[in-house]
């Protein structure tokens, strides 16, 4: 008895996973909310590869420079901008909160600077392409030439 | 109705002028912002405007008359200039009105000269030199910038309004020591020298009107250590203040001259949740006065005090808040009674605490424009000014209300 109705159960269980894989794939499937996100610097930042730790380091304003001395300058989009909130959740693992209070904190009290806010994903790019030590993050890769992709470690 | 609007809002020539003034500015640099855009990546400038309205029932907090008041303006403009790669030039001028829980008017901020002595991977050592702000409590650096506080009117616990213009910060120097670590986190030390330049205007919020003579400022020290481990939602911080105060009695006074030593002690919590946030301090103030009432007077009182605060998100935009705060002016007398017998009964003894239970709401229109609205439940006057010398006439009630809300834009 018990051994059928543990089969019981394990097949329940197969099937709720199969229905909520699919339903996870449609909603992958037809959300616009779903992109990539990439992380683009200048060419003059010599870094391929940053590790998720030092990624925050940046966009919290912690590490100012590269690791030849080309000083960072820091772009994002609005904090309200779907990409941003991704960018922030994934590659930083922060709420954009926290990054809106430290970012404040800074330019408010005159202890540092906030990283530069631009309009859209166009004008980060051209920001990233043309600024000398420049980190931003993109949606579309196939869009972006003349910079260097990071690659973010684990 | 209208009629009687104008009638509450009074606002002086002087104060009209002075905004009308700073909007002009933060409208023009807000235009030149926008000029500059992103290929001016060494010159940044920002601005906040804030307006509310604001009501004290059964207190003189914001006003004597006790109606609504519109003396709920904050506006800010700042600019930081990097002049090279390990200097850096920073000001910020404000504006703020909040009745008469501190002084009015157009102030400097802070102006600042950085230097980015030392960076590697793993530290990172500036100084700062000329007029600092006080970063050593959570929220010290950021008491005027309506966005960057949790709520309208900060736990007086801690940021007590009627010493704002003494730990806002000083004319001197901090040093920020910041060390990042993949197993230990990020930990922040700050140390900071600093004298404030005390107006009689401010001088009358911290003793009251009675006091003719001159507020003086020694050179106060603070310092303080934040830790937030490794990838985590925590902060943790612990900060200590030791500041003197003198009174030059005038010829003619009815009080004389005096020392005033102020030791702060807090420690504090921060938890950022994707939804829920909580933070907390605890605080110890030694307050000795030396003088003053009569010559050879003396009193050494330890004041404690915390608040619990915490927020939820309802969605992206909707956020609700609850804190709940306690103070005592005198560990030893908690409930007020010595307070009020040492006065002959003059002084209540509800003036030796002060309890705060808040209920608050936040709203963000955009990216940059938010509206917060609170409801305070105050019992007791511990933490009203004039803090040297309490006025029972105007806060004749143990219990008092406040409500207020603040609309907010900043770039």
């Amino acid at each position: 008895m018990n051994v059928v109705l543990s089969s019981y159960v394990n097949y329940k269980d197969e099937i709720i996973k199969a229905i909520l894989f699919k339903v996870a794939a449609i909603f992958l499937l037809f959300n616009p909310q779903v992109f990539a996100v990439n992380i683009i610097s200048n060419v003059t930042a010599d870094t391929k590869s940053l590790s998720v730790n030092q990624l925050r380091r940046i966009y919290s304003m912690r590490q100012m420079h590269w690791n030849n001395g080309t000083p960072i300058v820091v772009y994002v989009l609005a904090s309200k901008n779907p990409l941003h909130q991704k960018f922030c959740q994934e590659e930083l693992r922060l709420f954009p909160y926290q990054l809106d209070r430290i970012w404040h904190k800074l330019t408010f009290s005159g202890y540092g600077v906030a990283p530069i806010e631009v309009q859209n994903q166009q004008a980060l790019i051209k920001a990233v392409q043309s600024t000398k030590g420049a980190i931003g993050y993109v949606e579309n890769l196939s869009e972006v030439s003349d910079v260097n992709i990071i690659k973010i470690d684990d | 109705m209208l009629t009687s609007l104008k009638l509450m809002i009074k606002v002086p020539k002087r104060t009209f002028y002075s905004v009308s003034l700073l909007c002009s500015l933060l409208f023009t640099l807000r235009v030149c912002a926008v000029e500059l855009g992103s290929n001016s990546e060494a010159i940044q400038l920002h601005g906040f405007i804030a307006q509310g309205a604001i009501k004290a029932d059964k207190s003189n907090y914001i006003n004597e008359e006790q109606d609504i008041s519109f003396e709920l303006t904050e506006i800010g403009i700042n600019a930081s200039y990097q002049l090279s790669d390990d200097f850096r030039v920073a000001g910020q001028m404000v504006y703020l009105n909040g009745g008469n829980r501190y002084h009015p008017g157009i102030r400097v901020d802070y102006l600042l000269l950085e230097w980015d002595a030392f960076h590697d991977e793993t530290w990172q050592a500036s100084f700062y030199l000329g007029r600092v702000k006080n970063n050593h409590w959570l929220h010290s650096s950021t008491r005027d910038i309506p966005f960057a506080r949790p709520s309208i009117i900060l736990p007086q616990v801690t940021y007590f309004d009627g010493f704002r213009d003494i730990a806002m910060g000083g004319d001197g120097g901090a040093v920020k020591l910041s060390f990042n670590d993949d197993d230990f986190g990020e930990i922040d030390f700050n140390f900071s020298r600093g004298k404030s330049a005390i107006s009689n205007d401010q001088s009358e919020v911290v003793i009251g009107k009675f006091a003719l003579g001159e507020l003086e400022h020694d050179l106060d020290l603070q310092a303080s250590v934040y830790w937030r481990p490794s990838f985590s939602p925590w902060r943790f911080g612990i900060s200590a203040l030791d500041s003197n105060f003198y009174y030059n009695s005038e010829q003619v006074d009815y009080f004389f001259d005096s020392k005033f030593e102020f030791q702060f002690y807090s420690a504090n919590a921060l938890y950022e949740g994707e939804r829920f946030q909580f933070s907390a301090e605890l605080t110890q103030v030694r307050f000795v006065t030396d003088g003053f009432y009569f010559p050879g007077f003396h009193r050494d009182e330890i004041g404690q005090g915390y608040y619990l605060q915490g927020s939820y998100k309802l969605n992206d935009d909707l956020s609700i808040m609850i804190r709940n705060e306690r103070f005592y002016a005198n560990k030893d007398d908690k409930k007020g009674i010595q307070l009020s017998q040492n006065t002959g009964g003059l002084i209540p003894s509800y003036f030796g605490f002060h309890n705060d239970n808040m209920l608050g709401v936040s709203y963000d229109f955009s990216s940059n424009f938010r509206m917060n609205a609170e409801y305070h439940w105050m019992e007791g006057g511990a933490r009203l000014s004039p803090i040297v010398q309490p006025d029972p006439l105007a806060n004749s009630s143990k219990n008092w209300q406040v409500w207020a809300i603040q609309f907010m834009y900043w770039f």
